[in-house]
């Protein structure tokens, strides 16, 4: 028996599939076809299975049928939690650049508006030079300066939703690692399903890319952290523990994406120990 | 292929990817279309009204959509979600083309629903073209024609162009395809190969 999407054809005849389309792309999926000897389905096979009663409506019942699956199957590949999130952090990421680069532009401009200002021994950080010049600024400028504080809290609120969500799709590396880096690294490394497939080494120098060439090309040390170093326990230990610390994080970070990737759902018992695994090395506690 | 003077251009609904129009009829751009840059720098295949075509790795539809206006019909297989968006809106506008989502490395995913076609056309980023190839020759009709745009960088990065040209002729040859046009596509397009094959009619297998 040969199968076709219009049905089945054997030396009794043809059966066309029963259904609708949707039940048809439904058929579809169960189809075990080998390329051995596989005759090629024609129209006049689906004509004389009374599907269609000429080339035109046999295309035209094709394409009906292959859109439908084209589309089922976009929903399910978007369908992963992690489609959305990887979009949310590179947001995030691309916003937090254009920010900077906006407010240093608008501060500059704003200098040389006011040739006596001067930022040197003035404590005040690039984000409220912004909020001045937006509320002192006349035209251009300060409706400019504007736009950026209105960019800097649309980014402060994606920055929440990221973190809300990265601890919904990835559970196990939020919790040990916070969120926003969590998301960062799921980013970095394309996707959840790569990261669970990351050793625990790369993911320790994810985001070191420049360093880890450096040192594979030259003699250059290896990076001992990337965006890992983002964590408390690993910026915060002595420098000469840092290494450590940051290998034994990636370590549980590794198996943290795997069981986000595989179960979806957070594991106490591995957060526990896990936990106290890195604060024990973070804290300098070597037994 | 339709010239007006030395432009190449396909007759058919204009506005797929903002593809300037001559004389009513859209401008098929060799630097954009790898297909396009084979027509400028060598033969090809005459793409004719009566042919079916398989086209494998058809992105954004962009090239596929020039085909479609020559040609009967086109199976254009895509394998990522987000090309595939816009190759659905491509494929609504055009009733002789039929998006399947689908892996080209796995022809059975569309045997059941592809027929015999008269040409089959293959730009995939994949290491293993000509395997690729080779296994969806199931496909065309014997004396068909086969293009192979032979992405050598996604073959082996550290070979040079040449030498992976040179082992994909022979690759192609072993599975049984005769190849009769090969052809660089510079300047249009940076280390890419068009390899011209036809497929042996039964009983035509020279010794």
């Amino acid at each position: 028996m040969r199968s076709y999407w219009f049905g089945d054809v054997d030396e009794n005849g043809c059966h066309p599939a029963d259904g609708d389309t949707a039940a048809r792309v439904q058929r579809l999926h169960t189809l075990k076809t080998t390329m051995d000897g596989f005759v090629l389905p024609g129209w006049e096979d689906a004509v004389a299975c009374g599907v269609c009663s000429d080339r035109a409506t046999y295309i035209s019942t094709l394409r009906e049928l292959c859109f439908a699956a084209a589309e089922q199957q976009i929903r399910e590949q978007y369908a992963g939690k992690d489609t959305e999130l990887l979009q949310m952090v590179r947001t995030l990421d691309e916003m937090d650049e254009v920010i900077n680069l906006l407010s240093e532009r608008v501060v500059e401009w704003h200098q040389v508006r006011h040739p006596t200002f001067s930022r040197k021994y003035r404590k005040t950080p690039a984000h409220l030079m912004v909020r001045s010049i937006s509320q002192r600024g006349r035209g251009a400028l300060g409706m400019v300066a504007e736009q950026v504080e209105k960019l800097a809290a649309a980014r402060t609120e994606l920055a929440i939703e990221v973190s809300s969500r990265a601890g919904k799709v990835m559970p196990n590396c939020s919790a040990l690692i916070g969120g926003l880096v969590a998301a960062r690294l799921m980013s970095h490394a394309g996707g959840l399903h790569p990261l669970s497939r990351m050793p625990a080494s790369a993911i320790q120098v994810i985001g070191a890319r420049t360093a880890l060439f450096a040192h594979l090309r030259t003699k250059s040390p290896s990076p001992k952290h990337g965006i890992i170093f983002q964590h408390r326990r690993v910026h915060n230990a002595p420098k000469d523990r840092r290494g450590k610390v940051a290998r034994a994080l990636a370590g549980k970070l590794a198996i943290a994406a795997r069981l986000d990737y595989f179960r979806g759902e957070a594991v106490p018992e591995f957060l526990e120990r896990a936990q106290e695994r890195i604060d024990r090395l973070g804290t300098g506690d070597m037994s | 292929m339709i010239r007006i003077g030395d432009v190449l251009v396909s007759r058919g609904e204009g506005g797929v990817y903002g593809e300037r129009m001559l004389g009513g009829a859209r401008i098929w751009d060799p630097f954009r279309s790898k297909l396009a840059a084979l027509y400028y720098v060598g033969t090809g295949v005459e793409l004719t009204a009566g042919m079916r075509v398989l086209y494998l790795g058809a992105a954004n539809g962009t090239t596929v959509s020039h085909v479609a206006d020559y040609v009967e019909i086109v199976y254009a297989v895509e394998f990522a979600p987000r090309p595939m968006q816009d190759l659905l809106e491509v494929a609504r506008r055009r009733p002789n083309l039929v998006p399947i989502m689908a892996d080209a490395t796995q022809p059975e995913q569309y045997a059941p629903l592809v027929e015999e076609v008269d040409l089959l056309y293959q730009d995939v980023a994949q290491p293993d073209q000509a395997a690729i190839l080779a296994r969806n020759c199931a496909f065309l009709r014997p004396g068909g024609r086969a293009i192979l745009m032979l992405k050598t960088r996604s073959v082996d990065i550290r070979k040079t162009p040449e030498e992976v040209f040179r082992a994909t002729l022979g690759e192609l040859a072993a599975a049984g395809l005769e190849v009769v046009e090969t052809v660089w596509l510079s300047p249009y397009h940076k280390d890419h190969a068009a390899i011209v094959c036809t497929k042996r009619a039964a009983g035509d297998a020279r010794e």
